[in-house]
């Protein structure tokens, strides 16, 4: 399969903004790859160690990943979901498994560049066997129209001595309705770290995000970090939840939303629960408008308080 | 003078008390001026108000830059003249490389990251290894304060106004800062040095003396300090500490004849 064979404007519009994939397609680059343009499969390939299998369904696939034991490779395993139409139905189950000893990065590009009316669903499993390294980076481009409605849930079990991070970026674009719910289950000496940002542009952009940590083994860890702007009305509701459930595990929550212009809403909720006596659960949020030291740090390099909130905008929720 | 402060009255932020009141001094360009007092004499709410920071705002007198009267400019419109200030604890902003915070006060975006490097290499970071970095806790409080010197030396401005730049840094860092701060000085910038260390004040060509709100005395710098001591009523540390460049800066019998002198301060 070439790149002629992919949606053009899918392409483009993630180049448009600053998201290339070109090198991810297949042919093209050593990673495994699984794309689907709409609700076909419209490519897959697969490396030593890594088995990819899709199967299409009414409204979008089912998706088995599975990282064979021991297999530690460098190239991101690569998962395209792009929808050039304006409206539709895309619902994607993937069951993600990583099994022992594995070391490896998923990165999901979803871009809905014409969406109005599109609704994108995904109902995904993951579970990562024991002295993992697993990375799942997530980043979605919805268009400028506000039109898509995108509710992706996630569980994850992740095993001992294993490392998970998560990182789900919705910034580019206006991102329209979006309910996230992720539970991540953490046991013994695990280490979560979660990081979701989020940027609500205009009234039409509703954003719903649930992200929780239930530290279910003993010395398991996590963080989860949580970062939006709402803006011309836009609206943010965040809820970032730790639960301690097991000896000396230790988990936070930080939220931090910027308001911008009336009538944007931003909320967070931070749920911390604690049953066991050497566990430890934190939490620390902010809301409103960036410290004034940030704005006056910036002016005095010859910004204007406008440009200074837009630089501060961008530092919080870029990808890193 | 590059900077004339006129008859400054600051009051707080609920006006119920003044924080600095009717001082005068003048900054000769192209020279290290040290504002030099104990914690709690104004000296950071002068920088501060010279800036342009919304919370202190002056009640009575007048800042002139270059003879223009700046007093009710912005933070902006002064960075625009060629003002700029170096915190006394940089701000730590998540998800800025070191590259973009410094490029942002570049004008000229030609070679930018040449310019960008060449800034780090004057504070003595190399490069290749921070350009890329986030301005996060990853770096120390040291490296910061690094970075926030770059930033305002690759402005090019006229005037830098360092804010404490010596405080939490170690001995050798500080010695280090001090050579930064000749280095500058030699690429025709002036800067206005806010400390409250005489071993810091010394690289200071002229100086201020606040106390309690007030300025009592603009000079060369050791003289300066020896007000200073004075005032504090340490006669032996003064004996003892009030060094240039090796040398000391006046003979035991003046120093004796200035503390047996009235206090005309």
């Amino acid at each position: 399969m070439s790149n002629r064979d992919y949606p053009e404007e899918i392409l483009q519009s993630l180049e448009d903004y600053n998201i290339d994939i070109r090198d991810f397609m297949p042919g093209h680059g050593k990673g495994a790859k699984l794309l689907l343009n709409f609700n076909k499969i419209s490519g897959i390939e697969q490396v030593e160690g890594v088995i990819l299998k899709g199967k299409e369904i009414e409204n979008g696939i089912v998706a088995d990943i599975i990282i064979k034991e021991g297999t530690k490779i460098e190239e991101p395993v690569h998962l395209c979901f792009g929808v050039n139409k304006e409206s539709g139905v895309q619902e994607i189950f993937p069951r993600i498994i990583a099994e022992d000893n594995t070391n490896v990065t998923v990165q999901a590009h979803c871009s809905f560049p014409k969406a109005d009316g599109l609704i994108h669903k995904m109902f995904g499993h993951f579970y990562i066997g024991k002295n993992c390294n697993f990375t799942y980076n997530e980043t979605h481009y919805h268009g400028e129209n506000s039109g898509a409605l995108v509710a992706p849930v996630g569980f994850m079990y992740v095993g001992e001595n294993s490392v998970f991070e998560n990182n789900f970026n919705l910034t580019r674009g206006t991102p329209g309705k979006v309910k996230i719910m992720i539970d991540i289950y953490a046991m013994k000496n695990s280490v979560i770290k979660s990081t979701i940002k989020a940027f609500g542009k205009c009234k039409k952009d509703s954003i719903r995000i649930r992200d929780s940590v239930f530290l279910e083994g003993e010395n398991a860890r996590s963080i989860i970090k949580m970062k939006a702007a709402a803006k011309d009305g836009g609206e943010v509701l965040m809820y970032g939840i730790t639960e301690g459930n097991a000896p000396q595990c230790n988990g936070h929550v930080e939220c931090n939303e910027i308001v911008l212009g009336k009538g944007s809403i931003c909320r967070a909720r931070p749920f911390i629960r604690a049953i066991d006596p050497t566990s430890s659960v934190s939490h620390e949020a902010s809301l409103g408008r960036f410290p004034q030291k940030w704005l006056d740090v910036l002016q005095a390099k010859g910004l204007t308080e406008e440009e200074a909130i837009q630089i501060l905008i961008e530092a919080m929720l870029q990808e890193e | 003078m590059i900077l004339e402060v006129k008859d400054l009255t600051i009051p707080t932020l609920d006006q119920k008390r003044v924080i600095v009141e009717k001082i005068s001094f003048g900054v000769k360009e192209g020279i290290i001026h040290a504002i030099i007092g104990p914690n709690g004499s104004g000296k950071s709410t002068i920088a501060y108000a010279i800036m342009g920071l919304t919370n202190y705002k002056p009640s009575e007198g007048k800042i002139y830059f270059d003879g223009i009267d700046i007093t009710n400019m912005s933070i902006t419109e002064r960075a625009k003249l060629g003002i700029t200030l170096a915190w006394q604890e940089p701000a730590r902003i998540d998800g800025l490389t070191v590259f973009k915070y410094i490029s942002l006060g570049i004008k000229e975006k030609k070679n930018l990251e040449q310019n960008v490097s060449e800034a780090l290499k004057i504070v003595n970071l190399p490069p290749e290894k921070y350009l890329n970095r986030f301005i996060d806790e990853s770096l120390s409080g040291g490296e910061r304060k690094r970075i926030e010197l770059a930033a305002v030396v690759a402005m090019k401005p006229r005037l830098i106004i360092l804010d404490e730049p010596d405080s939490g840094l170690d001995v050798i860092i500080v010695e280090d800062f001090l050579s930064i701060f000749n280095r500058i000085k030699q690429l025709n910038m002036t800067i206005l040095l806010i400390t409250h260390r005489e071993d810091i004040g010394m690289v200071a060509d002229y100086g201020t003396l606040m106390w309690y709100g007030n300025a009592l005395i603009t000079d060369e710098f050791p003289e300066v300090m020896l007000r200073y001591c004075k005032k504090a009523g340490l006669k032996e540390f003064c004996k003892r500490a009030l060094f240039k460049n090796g040398e000391r800066c006046f003979s035991e019998d003046y120093i004796d004849k200035i503390f047996e002198g009235v206090d005309d301060l």
